[in-house]
């Protein structure tokens, strides 16, 4: 945390940070953009913590995870498709079908693109390890071969994101709108928190993840094999940023061949405001910013971006290391 | 008459002087500046006089990346943000305000440049004290940021559709001076040689900051960051100074860029298209050579003119396979690929790799 001295300021910041908007802002309202900016803070958080992972364990700066978002994306609009014709389940009007359909989908795009993400690794990433300037050149070069290979599969158009029937619509609670499919996804993404927080802290693996941040020298002469821990964390990154991909499609109900890369803008902010490489970090800073984003796009519907880039400055200021950058 | 001792600093410094005038790469470099001195002679289309200019441009601008990654070791992802600065300024003087004159063309780059020197300060200042890693990271985002923001900002930049205008004086497209040896001399003609003079005062600037004893620090960060460190240099006041004298320079560029087209929008010269058109241009031609940036943009430049033509053909030989001719419209997907491809098997890049080719020969000769 920030100061060992007293350390509940810093904690008191965020809550006082969230209730600010509160003085502008109608209550009714206010509720409505809290729960879209969580649920839009949980996807980009999917979508950072394996950018964020794969930079602190592998030192790795890869550009190209916009696009393994987008394959992610388009993977799980096939795969809802396919799924749907044979079982018809996306259309059924059981929460428990769309259910069913909607988890398979996420389960397709991540599989298939941890798979890609092991493909890239060996071929391309194992090249360059150590250093940053081949990095930053052959995953840029990564990111337009996937982005230019979705316009050659799928076509360069945009598709519509088929969503499941009962995840469309919302609840009124005392007049409170509440849409559905931001819940869900927050709980997802919870719930994927939850996991990867249990395998970082409680398993023999999460430990070796972890002291790989730390010092991966002292790991490899522990007797671990590193390179392959590598692979196996780059294929993780990959897939979380995939289902990040599949579920930010249902959100915004639509998918371009060029979703990862404004996509990626976010994740760079929030691993640096988070602190490169740690978990907590990238679930605080995703959350500051879905947030900020929401409330400031509804109060100034032009400065949405320009918050981003404000906090950004103001993190690096105060801690140019990120919030949360000693351990995850 | 006893021997004076050089140090080796001084002894390199004079062979390199005795090599500046003389072998056959001096003469490649008078044989290049005449060839752009006499394109609008020899070619009388304006096709291929609009792409030679854009080669003139981006060797300047991708040279002055080139001081930041090849000689500095820091990588931006946001150095098209000066280009389009300088780009803008241009566009807001000449277009939103209707000053055409040739003070205020001259202010507007001079503006331009004192901005973007501003600007890469203070994002130097908070994005390289702790890794210049982040550096990389922050630039990108700004980049972004501002194409946004230039977008968003209709009543000072014209929005999405940007900022058409007309040049002051000589010159503007309509203006012609006469004939001259069976060329008419148009305003066209006048701003080519313009900015093809400015090209030249940039070049000499980077190539005279990279050989001074500043641009020599800079070098030995690259190479040794510890070791800099230890000899007393503040390597962070090094990384942000290299990075605004780049900015300034990628800022005229942008002018003259600007000059050119008489047209400037978000997509034209903020976009990260262009940025990843950049970057490949310097893995091209080769970090930390300079001339690389020439080697670099004719090649990408070319291909841009040429690709359209090969897609054409493509399209005429095989009509009936929706496949083949998705894979010629998808020309960036090479590019890419050729991104991985040189780093792979020439990371010195075009000149470097010639240069090294040129150095070990001479290695022998002496030795």
């Amino acid at each position: 945390m920030t100061s060992a001295g007293r350390p509940w300021i810093p904690r008191l910041i965020g809550p006082a940070l969230i209730l600010l908007p509160l003085l502008f802002i109608q209550p009714k309202t206010y509720l409505t953009l809290t729960i879209s900016g969580l649920a839009m803070g949980m996807l980009l958080f999917l979508v950072a913590s394996g950018f964020s992972l794969i930079f602190g364990f592998m030192d790795v700066l890869n550009f190209a995870h916009g696009a393994f978002f987008a394959w992610g994306a388009y993977v799980g609009y096939t795969a809802m498709l396919w799924i749907n014709k044979w079982s018809g389940w996306a259309t059924s009007d059981s929460f428990f079908l769309n259910m069913i359909i909607f988890l398979l989908a996420l389960m397709a795009a991540g599989l298939s693109v941890a798979v890609l993400g092991i493909i890239i690794e060996r071929l391309v990433i194992r090249r360059v390890y150590g250093n940053h300037l081949f990095q930053i050149f052959i995953t840029v070069g990564t990111m337009i071969v996937l982005e230019e290979l979705i316009r050659i599969t799928w076509g360069p158009d945009d598709e519509v994101m088929s969503v499941p029937q009962s995840f469309i619509g919302s609840w009124d609670l005392f007049d409170v709108v509440i849409s559905k499919y931001p819940m869900i996804a927050i709980v997802i993404g919870l719930l994927i928190y939850g996991a990867m927080h249990l395998i970082l802290k409680k398993t023999k693996l999460g430990m070796i993840v972890r002291a790989g941040v730390e010092k991966p020298e002292m790991v490899q002469a522990m007797g671990h094999n590193i390179y392959r821990y590598f692979t196996g964390v780059f294929a993780a990154g990959s897939a979380l940023a995939a289902i990040g991909g599949g579920m930010w499609a249902t959100f915004v109900k639509s998918i371009h061949p060029a979703m990862g890369g404004e996509v990626i803008i976010f994740a760079l902010v929030i691993a640096i405001i988070g602190g490169l490489g740690s978990m907590t970090g990238s679930v605080v800073g995703a959350l500051i910013v879905g947030l900020s984003y929401n409330y400031v796009a509804y109060l100034i519907p032009k400065g949405s971006l320009g918050i981003t880039m404000i906090l950004l400055i103001v993190v690096l200021l105060i801690k140019p290391t990120g919030l949360f950058s000693e351990g995850t | 008459m006893e021997k004076i001792h050089l140090t080796p600093v001084q002894e390199y410094r004079l062979r390199e002087r005795a090599e500046r005038t003389s072998g056959s790469v001096f003469y490649l470099k008078l044989f290049l500046l005449a060839f752009f001195l006499s394109v609008p002679f020899l070619f009388h289309s304006f096709e291929i006089l609009d792409v030679i200019l854009k080669i003139i441009v981006f060797s300047a601008l991708v040279a002055s990346y080139d001081i930041l990654i090849g000689y500095t070791g820091i990588a931006s992802l946001g150095h098209t943000l000066y280009f389009g600065i300088g780009a803008y300024l241009v566009g807001i003087f000449m277009g939103k305000f209707g000053l055409s004159s040739y003070g205020h063309l001259a202010l507007a780059v001079l503006i331009g440049v004192v901005l973007s020197g501003v600007l890469s300060v203070f994002i130097g200042f908070f994005s390289l004290r702790i890794r210049t890693i982040f550096f990389a990271m922050v630039t990108l985002a700004f980049l972004e940021f501002v194409f946004i923001l230039s977008s968003q900002l209709r009543f000072l930049t014209g929005g999405d559709d940007g900022l058409s205008f007309k040049l002051p004086g000589i010159l503007a497209i309509d203006y012609s001076l006469g004939r001259f040896l069976g060329l008419e001399v148009t305003g066209r003609i006048i701003s080519y040689y313009l900015i093809l003079l400015v090209a030249l005062i940039l070049f000499l600037l980077m190539l005279r900051f990279v050989h001074s004893p500043f641009g020599r620090v800079l070098k030995s960060i690259r190479d040794n960051e510890q070791r800099s460190i230890a000899l007393g240099y503040k390597t962070y006041l090094f990384h942000i100074m290299a990075s605004s004298f780049a900015s300034c320079v990628a800022s005229v560029a942008g002018g003259c860029f600007a000059i050119w087209v008489g047209f400037v929008s978000p997509e034209s010269t903020l976009g990260v298209p262009i940025m990843l058109d950049v970057l490949l241009m310097v893995i091209v031609g080769g970090m930390g050579t300079l001339y690389g940036g020439i080697f670099g943009a004719s090649f990408l430049m070319v291909m841009r003119a040429f690709l359209p033509k090969v897609q054409g053909l493509v399209a005429a030989l095989l009509p009936g396979v929706p496949l083949a001719v998705r894979l010629s419209e998808r020309w960036l997907f090479y590019f890419g690929l050729l991104f991985i491809l040189i780093v792979y098997f020439f990371p010195k890049g075009l000149v470097g790799t010639a240069q090294e080719f040129v150095h070990k020969k001479r290695n022998e000769e002496i030795g």
